[in-house]
């Protein structure tokens, strides 16, 4: 005779899965295996992180003048809802544990408005990447016809590092949606006060007539081109996180409403809990990596 | 034990259900949560990888048989070769014995088929399939899925469900990558080195690396699972220090999978946008990093390199002990030696890019490192061979693998310091002495501890006991074949011959005569077990739930072992590799088991 049909009259407690013999040991199981799946994520974060480190130290101008495009506001927002919903994810855990259900709904509910709230933020923010011509890939950004009647000749004798920072922001003609950046002031002020690293000074410059060097419009976009590059990397793999976060927080939502969590059961809302943590943490990096480092060259003398 | 012996094989009255009787429709296998039944469809399907691996391995040998490169003719080779499977197989079957024929034949240089591209491809997909859907899952995915539950007491892995989702991944990623093969294959490398796979190649990388991406959440689940069950799953009474090395092999094996798996993910994802968008992260003319490329591929694929050959090790470990009938010596070395190999495997990805142009201090302190891990390599070698000494040796058909391993490893082992030398390598980079020495590695250790294990549990696994004379000159053939192979490279990779060429000067054609004829008997080695272990499936004797009287605890359920693996739960009161009275496996059960087995 199979254990399989003696197990029917033995005693089970709900939730336990048939591998385990009780639910201190399902317990301590799932929350090892969670945290070796972060540890695991954050290898995988980890990739790009590096990635981000070689090139923001070969190209620091670079990465600021990219830097400098982001929005700090939305950033800030996001940064701010983020840690927000963690806490509300915490409360869920606590409620959880003492099974009190309607908290639990309420809290998963608040926590789900923060995350799309996030998302929503993302969204805004790519779209203006779009409409400015800044995603890294030739074609997919808004395609903007040249005007007959326009004249863009005129911009484009000045050297690209005449900029005039506080004048209404011009829409470049971009007949093939591709990346666009005609800014390099930053490069120039380097340049200027001979601070550029010697791959900067490699990679940013082309010696013109007198055989001084000068910076080229062309070679210091592709490097920014490699800091959006990242840029909509991370973040869009930070953003796929979160939307596979809202999936997990639905599920935890429906069986929150069933009444499935009390004190001797509630790892699912526990690990749950982790991973929106996970997620959160991450964006803790991106924020200053992306969106602050670099700013002072601008903003703060 | 006849009557148990009888139950067990179904041949008393009342039949008792094992694993492989317990639901016999296909939806009871396809949706079981059974570690062994998905180490077994883990068997098949990486078999079948391993096959389609050997058939490219087949047909690079044949290429080389003469210095011109004639044999594979333009791009409708790997449509055949995939699309008529049979046919090839027999091909294979065949192939090597006929080999020195049609060479002779054909030794004339007949430029006008070469078609080095689809050289290229074979190569190619010979790494490809070999690496990423043999050697990495082979023996974690089929032995560890199988035993470590059962080696420790356990029902099952700790995340049943997920073992079955990572089987699915890793379908899903072989059937993207076998789709790719047939619609034209890659062309890269293994190594999908940047800007070639992003920039130049006119073949399927972005498939294939899906393929291999997908692939990689399967390896992580796995490594995952093992971690949690080891770490919460093990029986009362067996400790960390109880556990058989095997079990600790694999522990190692699986933060390394955790571990480094993930980046490889990452970099082939940056490969594929790279690939499409061409942003120019790894572009050197437009101020990306082709050698950033490198240093995350080689991140996760030395770590690979101890995924390939840790759980051999464990295998090795197992069969040493057991066929020495005597305590491993030094336990606890061997088993933190796996560990010291994982983390100090996370540390010297830079020698293979002595020569990319990488910081020359980095190459110095990367070649430190390399000579590093000889050390634990080491460790393992003089225990296992320690506790030989003076052991009551028996030269079953897994014990010949397992002194093959010893003895190929030792090899490659000591050519890996020969790479390791940094001043040297400059001289060896991409030669055939980098290509033996990884196969010595590769084949020599992991593929041979592979079939030794697949022999040494076969009585576990089926119930069944193979033929031990095929067994026996199946081992030799492969040890013989193997050797005539791999080792002429050796010399003419010193002599400088290039790999990855579809031709060479005529000064080499001896060697290569050589090798191909190896790769004849060896391949005739590796399909043997093929025929008597399926026939021993039908037609051989009853093994016997503890043929060899080994302590451990997977011989003391029945076999093949029921679904949930004990049918009360063991209790551990005796160490690891115990043969004495204690463990009641002394010498007189021994001489009982000669009498069972004879």
């Amino acid at each position: 005779m199979s254990s399989h049909y003696s197990d029917k009259f033995v005693y089970h407690e709900p939730g336990l899965q048939h591998q385990f013999d009780d639910m201190g040991q399902q317990e301590e199981s799932v929350s090892i295996g969670m945290w070796f799946f972060l540890v695991q994520e954050i290898m995988f974060f980890g990739g790009l992180f590096t990635a981000y480190l070689v090139f923001r130290s070969k190209y620091p101008m670079a990465f600021a003048a990219g830097s400098n495009h982001l929005d700090a506001f939305w950033g800030g927002l996001n940064t701010l809802v983020l840690i927000v919903s963690s806490l509300t994810m915490a409360l869920t855990v606590y409620y959880a544990q003492k099974g009190n259900r309607n908290m639990q709904v309420i809290l998963i509910v608040l926590t789900m408005i923060f995350g799309a709230t996030f998302l929503g933020v993302k969204a805004i923010e790519y779209t203006d990447k779009y409409n400015h011509g800044l995603i890294p890939v030739a074609g997919l950004n808004k395609k903007v016809k040249a005007e007959a009647g326009a004249e863009h000749g005129g911009a484009a004798e000045k050297p690209c590092w005449e900029v005039d920072h506080n004048a209404p922001p011009v829409e470049h003609p971009n007949p093939h949606g591709e990346f666009i950046w005609t800014d390099c002031s930053l490069a120039k002020m380097a340049l200027d006060e001979n601070i550029l690293t010697a791959s900067e000074k490699n990679q940013y410059l082309v010696r013109d007539e007198n055989n001084k060097p000068v910076i080229d419009t062309n070679k210091f976009r592709d490097k920014v081109r490699i800091f959006f590059f990242l840029y909509f990397v991370m973040t869009g793999l930070h953003a796929l996180h979160m939307i596979v976060g809202l999936g997990l927080m639905t599920w935890l939502l429906w069986s929150a409403f069933k009444y499935k969590y009390n004190g001797d059961y509630y790892m699912p809302v526990e690990m749950s809990g982790l991973y929106w943590h996970f997620v959160d943490i991450v964006w803790i990096f991106l924020f200053p990596l992306l969106y602050l480092l670099g700013r002072h060259f601008i903003h703060g003398g | 034990m006849n009557a148990q012996e009888a139950i067990s094989t179904g041949y008393g009255g009342a039949a008792k259900l094992n694993y492989l009787t317990n639901g016999t429709t296909l939806k009871s296998w396809l949706l079981t949560k059974d570690h062994k039944r998905i180490a077994i469809m883990y068997l098949v399907t990486v078999s079948a990888f391993f096959l389609m691996g050997g058939l490219y391995a087949a047909t690079i040998r044949l290429e080389l048989l003469t210095p011109a490169s004639d044999l594979v003719e333009s791009g409708t080779y790997n449509k055949v070769f995939t699309q008529h499977g049979i046919l090839m197989i027999f091909f294979f079957l065949m192939g090597g014995l006929y080999a020195a024929t049609i060479r002779l034949e054909l030794l004339t240089p007949a430029s006008d088929l070469v078609e080095s591209g689809t050289y290229n491809k074979v190569f190619t997909q010979h790494g490809i399939l070999m690496i990423f859907f043999f050697l990495i899952p082979s023996i974690p995915a089929i032995l560890g899925n199988f035993l470590i539950p059962i080696m420790i007491g356990a029902k099952d892995l700790a995340l049943p469900r997920v073992n079955l989702i990572s089987l699915y991944i890793y379908w899903l990623g072989g059937g993207l990558t076998l789709f790719a093969l047939m619609q034209g294959g890659v062309d890269t490398g293994w190594t999908f080195y940047a800007p070639y796979s992003t920039t130049f190649s006119n073949s399927f990388v972005m498939l294939v690396g899906l393929g291999i991406f997908i692939n990689g959440f399967s390896s992580i689940l796995t490594g995952l699972n093992f971690i949690v069950t080891i770490h919460t799953m093990r029986a009362p009474g067996m400790t960390w220090f109880r556990l058989p090395l095997f079990v600790w092999a694999h522990y190692a094996v699986s933060l390394v999978m955790v571990l480094g798996t993930p980046v490889v993910a990452i970099t082939i994802l940056l490969l594929a946008i790279e690939r499409v968008g061409h942003v120019g992260i790894f572009d050197p003319t437009i101020g990306g990093d082709p050698i950033l490329f490198q240093h995350l591929f080689w991140f996760y694929s030395h770590p690979a390199v101890y995924i390939m050959i840790l759980p051999g090790m464990g295998v090795i470990s197992e069969l040493i002990s057991n066929f020495s009938r005597k305590k491993i010596f030094g336990y606890e070395f061997i088993a933190f030696s796996s560990i010291a190999i994982a983390v100090f495997g996370f540390l010297v990805w830079g020698h293979h890019m002595f020569v990319s142009g990488q910081s020359i201090y980095a190459g110095m302190v990367f070649s430190f490192l390399t000579m590093v891990v000889a050390v634990p390599s080491a460790i393992k070698m003089f225990n296992w061979t320690a506790t030989m000494y003076k052991g009551s040796i028996s030269y079953d058909t897994p014990m010949l693998y397992a002194i093959g391993f010893m003895g190929l490893f030792l090899i490659g082992g000591l050519t890996g310091l020969f790479l390791g030398a940094i001043g040297l390598t400059v001289h060896l980079t991409d030669t055939y002495f980098v290509v033996a020495h990884f196969h010595y590695v590769m084949v020599g250790g992991q593929v041979i501890a592979y079939l030794g294990g697949i022999h040494y549990w076969w009585p576990k696994m089926t119930g069944k006991m193979y033929s031990e004379f095929w067994g026996k000159i199946s081992a030799m053939l492969v040890f013989v074949g193997f050797n005539l192979t791999f080792f002429p490279q050796f010399i003419l990779g010193y002599q400088g011959m290039p790999r990855r060429y579809a031709s060479y000067p005529e000064e080499f054609q001896v060697l290569n005569i050589f090798s191909t004829a190896g790769a004849s008997v060896l391949g005739i080695g590796l399909l043997m077990p093929a025929v008597y272990l399926m026939h021993s499936l039908f037609f051989g004797k009853a093994a016997g739930d503890n043929p060899y009287m080994h302590p451990g605890l997977e011989w003391r359920t029945s076999s093949p072992p029921p679904t949930e693996n004990f049918e009360v739960m063991p209790v551990v009161t005796w160490e690891a590799y115990e043969f004495g009275e204690e463990s009641g496996m002394d010498l007189e059960a021994a001489k009982q088991r000669e009498a069972v087995t004879a």
